[in-house]
C-alpha cells in the first residue's frame, strides 16, 4: 500500500519536474525583453496606437523584444508618472505632452535624455519646431509624436466662407448673433489662457521671456486683452462663462456658428453636422499678423526607471516613423510630426489633417519649462477678472505678474 | 542582597539606560561628523586635481580644437605620472560626442573617437554639466551642481569638472583617484569610561546614603534623580569635549595636507602649461565646492587662512553640537521616564489590559503605518524649503525651521485700502480660513438639519413607501460626485443654467452666480448640502433605532407633547450617534476638495478657495512642497484644536447615563 | 376611527412634503439620466426661442432628452471592459467592507466595554487621523504600499489603504452604538456561561445591526468610489477599478459626457442595491420587552 502511494507520488513528481523544466525552457526562449508603454489615449486613438505597437512587436520579435501598452486615465496620468518613475516602478516608454517636461527635468529621475541616440536622419524627419518642444536646456529628452493646436471650426450651414481677418470675423459673427435667443456667431473658451494665447501671440505677447522671466504684464498682452474685451462687450459676439462643454453643446445645437478649438473637439461634434476647418484669422489690430495658437506636442519619452533604455529608444523611434505615423494619422486621427506622413495621399487629401497641418505654419510650441505651471492659475484668475469686468487689463495682469514673479523666485533659491 | 536591591532600583536602571544611549548616540554623531569631514577632504583633493586639469584642457582646446587629442593624451599621461594616486583621467567633448583622451586602459583605443553606445552616461554627464552651468548663469543663482562627484568605494572617487572654451562649456574632464581613508582609532576606552564611571559613582553614593541610615531604596526619587542627572551630564559633557577636540585636530591636519597638495599641483600646472596661454595662478581657483565657488581657505601661495579655517570648523561643530543637545535632552527624558517609575508602570499596564490592547491593536497599527508615517513625513517636510527644483538635496540642507509657519500665520494683510474702496487679498491665509469655517458651519448645519428632519419623517410609524423614499434619497450620495458636481455647476450657468431659468420664470433677474463672492459661495453650499444630507440621514436613521419605544410610551402617558418628546427623548438618545457623525462631518467638510474645485473653482479671483484647495495649488502648481506641507500641518492643527475642544464640551466618547 | 383618519391626514401631508423634497433632491440626477439616455455626448443646454415665455422656460428646465437611446449604455459596456472593472471594484470594496467592519467592531467593542489607559487617546487618534489632508500624502503612501510592502498592482494594497481610511468613522459609530446597549445583557450572559466570542457574535452584533449596516455601507462606498490611488497603484488595464475606468471618458482635452453619465449610473447601481439590501437592518430596533427581561 505504502509502496504504491510512494510510487504514484514519485511518478507525479517526475512528471511535474519535466513540466516545470519544459515551461522554464519555453519561457527562456520566449521574450527576453518586455517593454511597457503608458499612454492616455482612448477610443480610436487607443485602437490605432495598439495596432502600431502590435506592428512593432511583429518586427521586434526576432530580437526578442515585446512591448505592452497600458492606458491611464488622463486625470491620474501625471500623478502616476511622478509617483512611480522616480521610485523605479514605472514604464519603459511613455507618451506625454511637452508641458511637464521642464518640471520633470528639474525634479530629476523621470525622463532620460536621448540626445545621444539621436542621429541626423531622425532629427531631420520632423516638422519644424517639433524637436524644439522636446528639448530643455539644449538637451533632447523625447521624440515628438503628434501635435495639436486650435483652429477655426465653422458650421458650413451657417458660414459659407470662413473669415480671413478679424474684421471679417467680427462682421460675420455679428450677423449670426442673437444673444437673447442664445445664438452666437463665435464661441470659444476665451477665459482659458491656452486659447487666449493664440490671440496674444498675434500681438507679439508672451507669458515668459527667455530666462525664463515672466512678462505677463507686457504691453502686447494688454493690447490683446483689450481686443478680447472689445469682442465680448462692444461686438457682443461671444457667450458668457464659456466652458468647453458649453461650447460643444452650442456648436452641436447649431447655436454657435464658429468655434476656435482643436482636433479634440471634432470627436464631440454631433454626427451629421457639416463642419469646415480654416486657419485662424489675422488680426487687423495687430497689423495684420496671424493668430498664432500654442502647439501641444505629445512626445515619446524614455523613462529613467527603464531597464532597457536602448530597446526603449528603438520603440520610440518606431512610433515616430513614417510607417507608424500613417496608421496613427489615418486611423487614430492624430497629427503626426513626421514630414513624410503628409506626402501620402490618404493624409494629404484628408480635410481635417491637412487643415491642421496648414495651421501649423502659424503656430508656435507652448513653452515647456517648469515655471509654466506656476503661471496658469494667476493667469486664469486674471482672465476671469478681466472678462467679468471686475478689473482693468493693466491692473489684473500686473497683479498676475507680481504673483508669478514671487512664485518663480521662490523656486529659484540658490545655495 | 543589598547590591541587587541597589542595582534594580529605578534610578540606577534609568541612569544605565540613559548614559548608555546618550554616550552611544553621541559617538554615532561624532562618527557621522568625522565621516563627513573625511569625505569632504577626499572630495576636495580630487576636485583640485580635476579643476587644474580642466584649466589645461580648456587652454589646449582653445589653442587647437581639431588636433587637441594628442596633446591632451600627453598632458594626462604626464599628470598621472606626477600624481601616482590618480587611477584614470578622461577627457570628453560632449558637444559633439567625442572621446578625446583617456589614461584608462579599459577604454577602447584608439582615441580620439566617437563615444560608443555603452558610453552614453559620459555623454549625458557632459550635457548635464553644461546645462547646469548655463542655468546657474542664466538665473543668476547657484542652484545646480556644476561638478559631479561619484564615490566608487571608500577609497576611490570620480570627479567630473566641465571645461569651457570661449564661454561655452564644451565637455568635461573626469578624474578617478585613490584617496586615503585613514581609520580613526576606536574610542572604546572613552565609551567604557563614560558609561561605567557614572554608574559606579552612583552606586557608591547610593550605598553610602543607605549605610548612613537613610531610607532603604527605592526612596527619595528626586534626590536620586538629581544625582543621576549630574552624573549623566558630566559623562555627556566629557564625551562631547573629547569628540570635538578630536574633530578639530583632524580638521586642521586635513587642511594642511590639502594645502601641500595644492602647492604641488600648482607647480606641476605651471611647468606643464609653459607653452600654453593660460591665466597665471594668482588665486586659488581650484579648491571649490560643488557649484565651482572658491572655498577661500587655501591661498594662492599654498598658505592656510586660519580665520576661514576656524570659521569652517565652527560651522561644523555647531551642527554636531545641535545634535548633541538633542541627544542630551533625549537622555534626560529617558532617565526621568525610568527613574520615576513610569516605565515599570507602563509595563504593568500593558500586561494588565492585554486583552483590550489586542482588540484594538490591528486597527491602531494600520493607522500608524498608513496615516501617521505619511504625516511625520509631511511635518518634516514643513520645516524645510523643499521645492520641485531642490527636492533631490538632503533635507538637512533645506532646513528653515519655522519660517514657513511664520509666513503663513504672520501675514495679516487681509484687507487693503485702495482708491476704489477696500480690496481683500484673497490669497491671504486668514481670509481662506474664514471662508473655510463659514463653508464648514453652513454645510454641516444644512446637512445635519436636513438629515435629521428626513430621518424623523421616514421613521414615522406606519408610513408607507419608506423604502422607495430612502432609496431615492440616497442617490445623491451614491452617484459619483464628479458628474453631479459638474451638473450643479451647469445649473448655475448665467445664461444656460436652469436655476436662472427658474428665477426668470417667476419674473426675477438672472444672477451671475460665479461673479460675486457670496453668490459663488452659495453655489458650493447648495451642491455640498445636497451631497451630504443622505449620509446624515442614514446615520440618524440608524441612531433612531437605538431609542427604546417604551420611553415614548411613558412620555405619551404623562402627556408630553411631540416637541417635548423630541427634545427630551429623541435628541439625548441620538447624541452618541449624532455627535461623532457631526464631528467627523466637520472634519471632512473642512477638507472637502472636490466640490470647491469642480463647482466654483474658487471663483471669483480665488475668493472662494478653502484651505485644502490652496494647499493643493501650492503643492502642485507652484511646486513649493515644503510650504504646502506647512499649510497642511496648519490645517491639521486647526482641526485638532476643534476636535479636542468639541470632545471635551460634549464628552462624546461617553455613553449617556 | 377618528384616530385613523387623523393619522392618515398627517401621513398625507407628510407624503406630500416628502414627495416634493424627493423630487427636488433627485432633480440634478434626472439631468444625469437625461444625458445618459440621450445617446449623445454633449451636456444639455437650455434651448429657448427669442422671446421665451413661462411655458418655454418650464419646458427647458424639465429634464427630458431630445432623443431617447440606449447607445451610451451599450457603448460603455461593450467598448471598454467595464464588466471586469466593476468586478474588480466589487472585490476591492467587498474586502474593504469585511476587513474594515471587522477591525472596527473589535476595536469599538474594546473601547466601549473595557476601561484601559489610553482609551480616550485612542479614540481621539482615530478622529485625528481623519484630519490630515490626504491629497499631499500620495507619494508617501505609494512608497509604503508599493515599495516597502510590495503590494503594487494587487487588490490587497488598495484594500488596506481603504480599510484604514474607513476604520476611524466606523469605530466611532460602532462605539457610540455599543455604548447604548446595556451592560446587563452581557452580565447575564456571562452568568449563563457564555464565552466572550459568543457574547460578541450572538448578542452584541445582532443588537447593533443598524450601526453595522451604516458602517458597512460607508466602508463599501469608501472602497467603491476612490479614484486616484486606484489608478496609481494598478499597473494593468484589467486590474483597474470602476472609478478609474469611468475617468477614461473625461479629462484631458475632450470629454464624452454621455458615456460618463451612463457609466456613472452603472457604477452607482451596486451601491443602491447594497443600500436596498441593508435597509432592513437599518430599521431593526431594540424591542422594549426583550431588553429589560
Amino acid at each position: 500500500m505504502k509502496a504504491n502511494r510512494l510510487k504514484t507520488i514519485l511518478g507525479s513528481a517526475r512528471v511535474w519536474t519535466v513540466l516545470v523544466l519544459a515551461a522554464w525552457a519555453v519561457q527562456v526562449q520566449a521574450a527576453a525583453t518586455t517593454l511597457t508603454v503608458w499612454h492616455a489615449y482612448r477610443g480610436k486613438e487607443k485602437a490605432a496606437f495598439e495596432k502600431v505597437v502590435a506592428n512593432y512587436n511583429k518586427q521586434a520579435a526576432a530580437k526578442g523584444v515585446e512591448a505592452t501598452t497600458l492606458a491611464v486615465p488622463y486625470d491620474a496620468y501625471a500623478d502616476k508618472i511622478t509617483a512611480a518613475v522616480p521610485r523605479g516602478k514605472g514604464p519603459d516608454v511613455f507618451i506625454f505632452a511637452q508641458d511637464r517636461l521642464g518640471g520633470w527635468v528639474e525634479g530629476g529621475s523621470t525622463v532620460e535624455p536621448i540626445g545621444f541616440f539621436l542621429d541626423d536622419k531622425t532629427r531631420n524627419q520632423f516638422l519644424p519646431s517639433m524637436l524644439e518642444a522636446m528639448t530643455y536646456r539644449n538637451t533632447v529628452y523625447g521624440l515628438p509624436l503628434n501635435y495639436k493646436s486650435i483652429t477655426l471650426i465653422y458650421n458650413k450651414k451657417l458660414v459659407k466662407v470662413p473669415p480671413k481677418s478679424s474684421g471679417e470675423l467680427v462682421k460675420l459673427a455679428k450677423s449670426l448673433t442673437d444673444a437673447a435667443a442664445g445664438r452666437f456667431g463665435l464661441a470659444y473658451a476665451y477665459n482659458d489662457y491656452y486659447y487666449h494665447a493664440a490671440l496674444q501671440n498675434a500681438f507679439g505677447g508672451r507669458a515668459f521671456d527667455p530666462g525664463p522671466k515672466p512678462v505677463l504684464n507686457a504691453p502686447q498682452n494688454i493690447a490683446a486683452m483689450k481686443l478680447l474685451l472689445k469682442w465680448i462687450r462692444q461686438d457682443a459676439i461671444l457667450p458668457a462663462e464659456p466652458s468647453t462643454a458649453l461650447i460643444t453643446s452650442l456648436f452641436n445645437d447649431g447655436k454657435a456658428a464658429m468655434v476656435f478649438s482643436g482636433p479634440w473637439f471634432l470627436g464631440e461634434v454631433a454626427p451629421g453636422l457639416d463642419y469646415g476647418l480654416a486657419p485662424l484669422p489675422t488680426i487687423d489690430e495687430a497689423g495684420g499678423k496671424p493668430m498664432r495658437p500654442w502647439l501641444t506636442i505629445e512626445g515619446v519619452y524614455v523613462a529613467m526607471s527603464s531597464r532597457h533604455k536602448e530597446a526603449a529608444y528603438d520603440l520610440a523611434k518606431y512610433l515616430v516613423s513614417e510607417e507608424a505615423g500613417l496608421v496613427l494619422a489615418v486611423e487614430g486621427r492624430q497629427l503626426h510630426t513626421n514630414k513624410a506622413v503628409y506626402t501620402h495621399k490618404a493624409v494629404a487629401d484628408d480635410p481635417v489633417l491637412s487643415a491642421f497641418r496648414k495651421q501649423l505654419d502659424t503656430a508656435t510650441p507652448m513653452p515647456n519649462f517648469a515655471e509654466m505651471t506656476v503661471m496658469w492659475s494667476p493667469a486664469t484668475t486674471a482672465m476671469n477678472t478681466i472678462v467679468r469686468g471686475a478689473a482693468r487689463p493693466e491692473v489684473a495682469l500686473e497683479k498676475a505678474q507680481r504673483t508669478v514673479e514671487k512664485d518663480v523666485a521662490a523656486l529659484r533659491k540658490g545655495r | 542582597m543589598k547590591l541587587r536591591a541597589l542595582l534594580t532600583q529605578p534610578a540606577t536602571l534609568g541612569l544605565l539606560l540613559a548614559v548608555a544611549s546618550g554616550v552611544l548616540l553621541s559617538e554615532w554623531f561624532f562618527a557621522q561628523a568625522q565621516d563627513e569631514l573625511l569625505a569632504e577632504r577626499q572630495e576636495r583633493a580630487v576636485v583640485m586635481q580635476a579643476m587644474a586639469l580642466a584649466d589645461q584642457v580648456a587652454a589646449v582646446e582653445a589653442a587647437a580644437p581639431d588636433s587637441s587629442a594628442p596633446r591632451l593624451a600627453a598632458l594626462s599621461r604626464a599628470w598621472s605620472a606626477r600624481f601616482s594616486d590618480i587611477v584614470a583621467i578622461r577627457v570628453v567633448r560632449s558637444a559633439d560626442a567625442q572621446f578625446l583622451a583617456s589614461t584608462d586602459p579599459r577604454d577602447v583605443a584608439p582615441l580620439p573617437r566617437q563615444l560608443a553606445r555603452e558610453e552614453k552616461p559620459l555623454y549625458d554627464l557632459g550635457q548635464e554639466l553644461r546645462a547646469n552651468v548655463e542655468t546657474n548663469a542664466a538665473e543668476g543663482v547657484f542652484r545646480k551642481k556644476q561638478i559631479d562627484v561619484a564615490r566608487l568605494d571608500r577609497t576611490r572617487l570620480r570627479v567630473a569638472v566641465p571645461y569651457a572654451v570661449g564661454g561655452q562649456v564644451l565637455g568635461f574632464v573626469q578624474v578617478e583617484q585613490r584617496v586615503a581613508a585613514p581609520a580613526l582609532p576606536p574610542a572604546t576606552g572613552r565609551v567604557a569610561v563614560a558609561i561605567a564611571a557614572p554608574i559606579a559613582l552612583f552606586l557608591l553614593a547610593a550605598a553610602a546614603a543607605w549605610r548612613r541610615g537613610r531610607t532603604a531604596p527605592p526612596g527619595r526619587p528626586w534626590a536620586q534623580f538629581g544625582v543621576a542627572l549630574l552624573l549623566l551630564g558630566a559623562a555627556l559633557y566629557g564625551e562631547a569635549r573629547d569628540g570635538l577636540a578630536e574633530l578639530g585636530a583632524r580638521h586642521e591636519r586635513f587642511a594642511v595636507e590639502l594645502a601641500q597638495q595644492y602647492t604641488a599641483a600648482k607647480r606641476e600646472f605651471e611647468s606643464a602649461t609653459q607653452a600654453l596661454a593660460v591665466k597665471a595662478v594668482t588665486d586659488n581657483r581650484w579648491d571649490v565646492d560643488d557649484y565651482q565657488r572658491p572655498r577661500a581657505i587655501i591661498g594662492a601661495d599654498g598658505s592656510v587662512d586660519r580665520i576661514a579655517l576656524a570659521d569652517e570648523l565652527g560651522a561644523r561643530a555647531t551642527r554636531v553640537t545641535r545634535g548633541l543637545w538633542g541627544n542630551a535632552a533625549l537622555s534626560v527624558l529617558v532617565l526621568g521616564f525610568v527613574a520615576f517609575g513610569y516605565a515599570r508602570r507602563l509595563r504593568l499596564t500593558l500586561v494588565e489590559h492585554k486583552i483590550a490592547y489586542r482588540y484594538v491593536a490591528p486597527a491602531i497599527l494600520g493607522m500608524l503605518v498608513l496615516v501617521f508615517f505619511p504625516f511625520i513625513y509631511g511635518v518634516t517636510l514643513s520645516f524645510t524649503d523643499t521645492t520641485l527644483f531642490n527636492e533631490n538635496l538632503p533635507l538637512r540642507e533645506l532646513w528653515v525651521g519655522l519660517k514657513n509657519y511664520i509666513v503663513i500665520l504672520g501675514d495679516f494683510q487681509v484687507i487693503r485700502g485702495t482708491e476704489g474702496g477696500w480690496v481683500v487679498n484673497y490669497q491671504n491665509f486668514y481670509w481662506t480660513l474664514f471662508i473655510t469655517i463659514a463653508w464648514t458651519v453652513c454645510n454641516v448645519t444644512i446637512g445635519v438639519s436636513l438629515g435629521l428632519l428626513l430621518a424623523l419623517a421616514l421613521n414615522t410609524k406606519g408610513l408607507r413607501f419608506t423604502n422607495v423614499y430612502r432609496v431615492l434619497l440616497i442617490l445623491p450620495w451614491a452617484i459619483p460626485n464628479y458628474i453631479t458636481a459638474l451638473t450643479w455647476r451647469g445649473m448655475f450657468h448665467k445664461q444656460y443654467g436652469v436655476i436662472n431659468q427658474v428665477i426668470q420664470m417667476f419674473g426675477g433677474e438672472p444672477v451671475s452666480w460665479f461673479d460675486g463672492v457670496f453668490t459663488s459661495f452659495l453655489t458650493g453650499i447648495a451642491t455640498n448640502g445636497w451631497l451630504s444630507f443622505p449620509f446624515m440621514m442614514v446615520i440618524t436613521l440608524g441612531g433612531l433605532q437605538s431609542i427604546p419605544q417604551d420611553a415614548y410610551e411613558a412620555a405619551r402617558v404623562e402627556g408630553a407633547s411631540r416637541w417635548q418628546q423630541f427634545r427630551h427623548i429623541t435628541l439625548p438618545y441620538l447624541r452618541p450617534t449624532l455627535i461623532p457623525a457631526i464631528i467627523i462631518s466637520v472634519v471632512w467638510t473642512f477638507n472637502m476638495f472636490n466640490i470647491i474645485y469642480l463647482v466654483s473653482g474658487g471663483e471669483p479671483a480665488g475668493s472662494n478657495e478653502i484651505l485644502i484647495t490652496q494647499a493643493y495649488k501650492i503643492a502642485f502648481e507652484k511646486y513649493q512642497y515644503g510650504y504646502a506641507a506647512a499649510y497642511s500641518v496648519v490645517i491639521f492643527m486647526i482641526l485638532l484644536v476643534y476636535g479636542v475642544f468639541q470632545n471635551r464640551v460634549t464628552r462624546a466618547t461617553e455613553a449617556i447615563a | 376611527m377618528k384616530h385613523v383618519t387623523a393619522g392618515q391626514r398627517r401621513h398625507v401631508a407628510l407624503h406630500l412634503a416628502l414627495v416634493a423634497f424627493t423630487l427636488l433632491a433627485i432633480y440634478p440626477i434626472l439631468w444625469v439620466f437625461t444625458l445618459a439616455f440621450s445617446g449623445g455626448q454633449s451636456l444639455v443646454v437650455v434651448d429657448l426661442p427669442s422671446e421665451p415665455g413661462f411655458v418655454d422656460r418650464l419646458r427647458s428646465v424639465l429634464p427630458w432628452p431630445k432623443t431617447v437611446s440606449l447607445k451610451n449604455f451599450a457603448d460603455v459596456l461593450i467598448d471598454e471592459p467595464f464588466g471586469r472593472w466593476l468586478l474588480n471594484s466589487a472585490i476591492v470594496a467587498g474586502a474593504t467592507t469585511v476587513l474594515g467592519v471587522f477591525l472596527a467592531c473589535t476595536a469599538a467593542y474594546a473601547f466601549s466595554r473595557f476601561r484601559f489607559p489610553g482609551r480616550r487617546t485612542g479614540m481621539m487618534m482615530f478622529l485625528v487621523s481623519q484630519m490630515f489632508p490626504g491629497t499631499l500624502m500620495m507619494v508617501p503612501l505609494f512608497i509604503i504600499i508599493v515599495k516597502w510592502l510590495h503590494l503594487g498592482n494587487t487588490y490587497a494594497g488598495l484594500v488596506i489603504v481603504y480599510a484604514v481610511t474607513a476604520i476611524p468613522f466606523c469605530v466611532w459609530m460602532l462605539k457610540g452604538y455599543f455604548d447604548t446597549i446595556p451592560i446587563e445583557i452581557e452580565e447575564s450572559a456571562i452568568m449563563d456561561g457564555a464565552t466572550p466570542a459568543m457574547i460578541f457574535f450572538r448578542i452584541i452584533l445582532p443588537l447593533a445591526k443598524p450601526a453595522v449596516a451604516v458602517t458597512a455601507l460607508f466602508s463599501f462606498m469608501t472602497g467603491w468610489n476612490e479614484f486616484i490611488l486606484a489608478s496609481i497603484f494598478m499597473e494593468e488595464e484589467v486590474s483597474y477599478t470602476a472609478p478609474v475606468g469611468l475617468r477614461f471618458f473625461v479629462g484631458g482635452f475632450s470629454s464624452q459626457w454621455g458615456y460618463f453619465a451612463a457609466g456613472s449610473i452603472i457604477v452607482s447601481l451596486p451601491v443602491v442595491a447594497l443600500f436596498y439590501y441593508l435597509q432592513k437592518y437599518l430599521i431593526a430596533g431594540l424591542t422594549a420587552g426583550g431588553v429589560k427581561g
